[in-house]
């Protein structure tokens, strides 16, 4: 009892603290907090069996059975979407904690220490700006080969030098600040600067560069999946579905149209709660 | 051929200063201005500037002294019409030259600005635009706010800048970043005076100069305020300065005149505690240092809510103080506003009394 | 104490400090005057060894700090502190004040200033004995330094540079960006502090009148030249450099 009171309280001020969101942030939050909900529980009130050929049935429209009808081989297409944002957010949270844990280290060392490090660092963030991300993620991709730790690899290697970029720019100007030449003067060692001082720093604008990257990544893996390189068959992912669809476009738009629309309102809400973090972190450097 | 420079708003035989400023009427006349800042939901917040009294008078140097929070930018902004949009006017007049400002709109209060009343700011990397040569923005504001073709601009302008004593043909033709803070400062002032305000609002003009450089700075723009007689309001929390060049003063505190009168006056009988400390509470070159600075207790951002508003630092108050004490006259142009005044005077009152 | 022996730096060709020379004392506070520009900032960044000089010697208790590098260098600024021009850009945002304040004294664990001896162990004992020898209440521990004002964070800074008791506290412009009415309190209360810890001061600024106030000692720096140096009694004497004398006629009120 108690723990549910504790639990209910703490979503009641959250809710109160919300006051001073925008309506477009306090929708995407919703919509987010539903999405996630459903990925949590969804797949214990599944109406079929997401697996399930059944020919039979195939390309049938939405009925009490099929809230959302049935694909090409009679699957159902509600269930594989719910299964399916598991793989999508499962692997974009994995994608984006990884680029995090990879970037934010380096951009840090980089930016403080300077030198060599930095010179090739930033060497390699040209080389890689100069190109489009996704066409480089399709290349890395294919040169792995399907699957989706070679998809998840691709993204990162094509996501970590933007978070380097930028944990180095505000390590560069942050380090001639006063607060850490007086942190210096006070004898702190260099990785106590980094980790104390600095770190703190760069905290929310990672934060919102990453709510804001949760739909590009997502968009990514859904095309690279889309063109075959990602998630493979039977794995329902909305990537996938998508690519499933595509013959039936013209006759039966819904099984694109569903997953389609999952995927935007993830994006969606994220970039809308990503746009109001940035307002109100005032992190303009993004 | 226009004439370069318009004469005949310099008087012709220019009275004794003192003499002079008794005659005139007021050019600026702020009359009960109290400004407040709104919140989000378009309620009254918190009063920033309470029921000020001030007026200038043509041709005079008036120094508004305080400390950060006190007000004194606030007033500078009302009256150029540039308070930004959580802050409104709530009460009050300011009257220029037989105007209203207050109300005024906003293309009106426009011409009015740069043309009539001038303004120097303190940061003097924004008066000019980065990427445009400074002789290109001074034609451009010259051909905004008169009907003159470019060679006279030009030339108005090239004669401006030697007015200010910098090498004219140089700044015409740098850009901003190419000078330095006091020559852009200086440009500024060309900037101003070009038009012959009747006012200029110097809001801090050299606070992110150095010592030297805002020193030539003032005296210039007290040479051409006399020889264009023009009235000038010095925004500064310099003491120094503001005693130097002035001809009277005004001293806030919390949104509050808690002083205001002739320079002089003021430097030699400091009546309101506030202005003493002030004038007590900063180290002075002298032969004799002193062991110790008088210190004013407590910090800028105290402020009373009721009454006077240097109530809770103010070693003399009592009870009194929560009421809001009202401007007196306490000599020949000398005003303050303090209870501590009367009660003395009642002292002195009580003691004559006595001896009689 | 302070030996500094023709000390040049320039930054890409651009002379900043030319051959400047001079020594102090412990207990001495000497002032360090000049327009922007004139290097004295320069200076004081080389004493503490932020930066490194392109000729000449500074040494502090005979420790040459040029040739001092990482965990050396460390060690010997225990005895240089610095208290900062602007107190909200020296505190860092995101710590309390506490943390703050102490951080030096975490950074030297085996200092032990005298009048902290009995807490050296309590982190937050000897962060509230600071504040209170800044004059600062005890109840301001906990507070981030945006919750307070400008001269109570002046303070917070004050207190971090004498945490360690330093041999030289180096005052950076100190009160420049604080109000009048503060300005005499931070003076007063370093010049007490000077006394009871015997500390030596290099007390940086543009205003004349407050370095007359606070030092024994002045010196003139123009474009990188030290071009006066005098006791500060002597600061009316008819034999200073003439641009010491302009000085002196744009402060002394007429």
């Amino acid at each position: 009892m108690r723990f549910f009171y504790a639990f209910f309280k703490k979503t009641y001020l959250t809710v109160m603290k919300m006051k001073n969101w925008s309506p477009a942030a306090l929708l995407g939050l919703i919509l987010l907090i539903t999405i996630v909900m459903i990925t949590a529980i969804g797949p214990f009130f599944l109406p079929n069996n997401p697996y399930m050929v059944n020919m039979a049935e195939r390309l049938s429209s939405p009925s009490l059975t099929y809230p959302f009808g049935t694909d090409h081989m009679g699957r159902c297409i509600f269930s594989r979407i719910v299964i399916g944002s598991q793989a999508t957010l499962g692997i974009t949270v994995l994608v984006i904690t990884t680029v995090i844990l990879i970037g934010i280290p380096i951009g840090l060392v980089s930016g403080y220490i300077g030198g060599r490090l930095d010179s090739i660092v930033m060497r390699m963030a040209d080389g890689l700006i100069a190109l489009p991300e996704f066409i480089l993620a399709i290349a890395i991709a294919g040169f792995l080969g399907p699957s989706l730790t070679n998809l998840m690899i691709s993204v990162v290697l094509v996501k970590w030098i933007s978070y380097t970029r930028v944990v180095r720019g505000i390590v560069l100007s942050e380090r001639e600040k006063e607060y850490v030449l007086a942190a210096r003067v006070g004898g702190c060692p260099t990785w106590k600067i980094i980790t104390r001082h600095l770190l703190p720093q760069i905290i929310s604008p990672v934060l919102v560069l990453a709510t804001l990257d949760v739909g590009k990544v997502i968009l990514i893996i859904s095309s690279l999946s889309f063109l075959g390189l990602g998630a493979q068959p039977p794995a329902p992912e909305w990537g996938a579905m998508l690519s499933d669809g595509r013959p039936y476009f013209q006759t039966i738009p819904e099984l694109m149209i569903y997953p389609g629309m999952a995927i935007i309102i993830v994006v969606l809400s994220c970039n809308l709660i990503g746009e109001s973090l940035r307002d109100k972190l005032d992190s303009k450097s993004i | 051929m226009t004439t370069l420079v318009d004469f005949s708003r310099k008087p012709t035989n220019e009275p004794v200063k003192g003499e002079f400023l008794l005659q005139s009427l007021p050019l600026l006349e702020i009359k009960n201005l109290s400004i407040s800042s709104f919140g989000t939901k378009k309620k009254e917040d918190i009063k920033l500037v309470k029921n000020i009294n001030l007026s200038i008078k043509p041709g005079e140097m008036l120094g508004l002294v305080g400390e950060s929070g006190s007000g004194k930018s606030l007033t500078a902004c009302a009256l150029l019409g540039l308070l930004p949009k959580s802050l409104k006017v709530t009460e009050g007049q300011i009257k220029f030259h037989g105007r209203e400002l207050i109300n005024l709109s906003e293309k009106d209060m426009r011409r009015l600005r740069g043309n009539e009343i001038a303004y120097i700011f303190q940061n003097y990397q924004g008066s000019f635009t980065p990427f445009i040569k400074i002789g290109k923005q001074l034609i451009e504001a010259l051909r905004s706010h008169q009907k003159i073709s470019k060679q006279d601009a030009k030339k108005k302008a090239l004669l401006w800048l030697e007015r200010v004593k910098l090498p004219a043909n140089q700044v015409f033709s740098s850009y901003p970043h190419q000078l330095s803070g006091g020559q852009l400062q200086r440009a500024a002032l060309a900037a101003a005076l070009m038009f012959q305000p009747l006012l200029i609002v110097a809001d801090e003009p050299t606070t992110a100069l150095d010592v030297l450089t805002s020193e030539t700075i003032l005296d210039l723009l007290v040479d051409l305020q006399k020889e264009y007689n023009c009235a000038v309001l010095l925004i500064s929390h310099n003491l120094n300065h503001v005693l130097k060049r002035t001809d009277s003063i005004a001293v806030m505190y919390g949104g509050q005149i808690v002083e205001k009168g002739l320079t002089n006056e003021i430097r030699k009988n400091p009546f309101h505690p506030y202005t003493k400390l002030l004038l007590q509470a900063r180290p002075v070159l002298s032969r004799v240092v002193p062991e110790k600075l008088v210190v004013i207790p407590g910090e800028p951002g105290l402020v009373a809510k009721e009454g006077c508003a240097f109530a809770h630092r103010c070693p003399k108050s009592f009870i009194k103080c929560s009421i809001l004490p009202k401007m007196k006259s306490v000599g020949d142009s000398h005003w303050i506003a303090c209870h501590a005044k009367d009660s003395e005077a009642d002292d002195t009152n009580a003691s004559s009394k006595k001896c009689f | 104490m302070l030996q500094v022996k023709n000390v040049s730096k320039s930054y890409r060709l651009t002379p900043v400090l030319n051959e400047i020379t001079f020594q102090m004392q412990q207990g001495e506070s000497l002032g360090l005057i000049g327009e922007s520009g004139s290097g004295k900032s320069t200076m004081a960044k080389l004493i503490v060894g932020l930066e490194h000089a392109d000729g000449g010697q500074i040494t502090l208790n005979d420790v040459d700090f040029q040739e001092l590098r990482g965990a050396e260098l460390r060690k010997a600024r225990r005895h240089v502190q610095v208290v900062f021009q602007d107190p909200l850009a020296s505190l860092n945002p995101k710590l309390p004040v506490w943390k703050s304040i102490i951080e030096p004294l975490e950074n030297y664990p085996d200092v032990v200033p005298s009048f902290l001896k009995e807490v050296r162990n309590d982190r937050k004992k000897m962060a509230g004995i600071l504040l209170e020898k800044v004059g600062l209440d005890r109840n301001l521990l906990e507070r981030y330094p945006h919750q307070l004002s400008g001269g109570q964070r002046q303070r917070v800074g004050i207190a971090r540079g004498i945490s360690l008791q330093p041999n030289l506290l180096i005052c950076d412009e100190p009160t420049s960006s604080l109000d009048v009415s503060i300005q005499a309190q931070i003076l007063n209360l370093l010049k007490e502090l000077k006394k009871e810890f015997n500390m030596s001061y290099l007390f940086i600024s543009h205003d004349m009148a407050s370095v007359q106030y606070m030092c024994d000692r002045i010196a003139v720096f123009k474009q990188g030249v030290l071009v006066d140096l005098f006791l500060s009694k002597d600061l009316f004497s008819d034999t200073r450099h003439p641009y010491t004398k302009t000085l002196v006629e744009v402060t002394v009120e007429s």
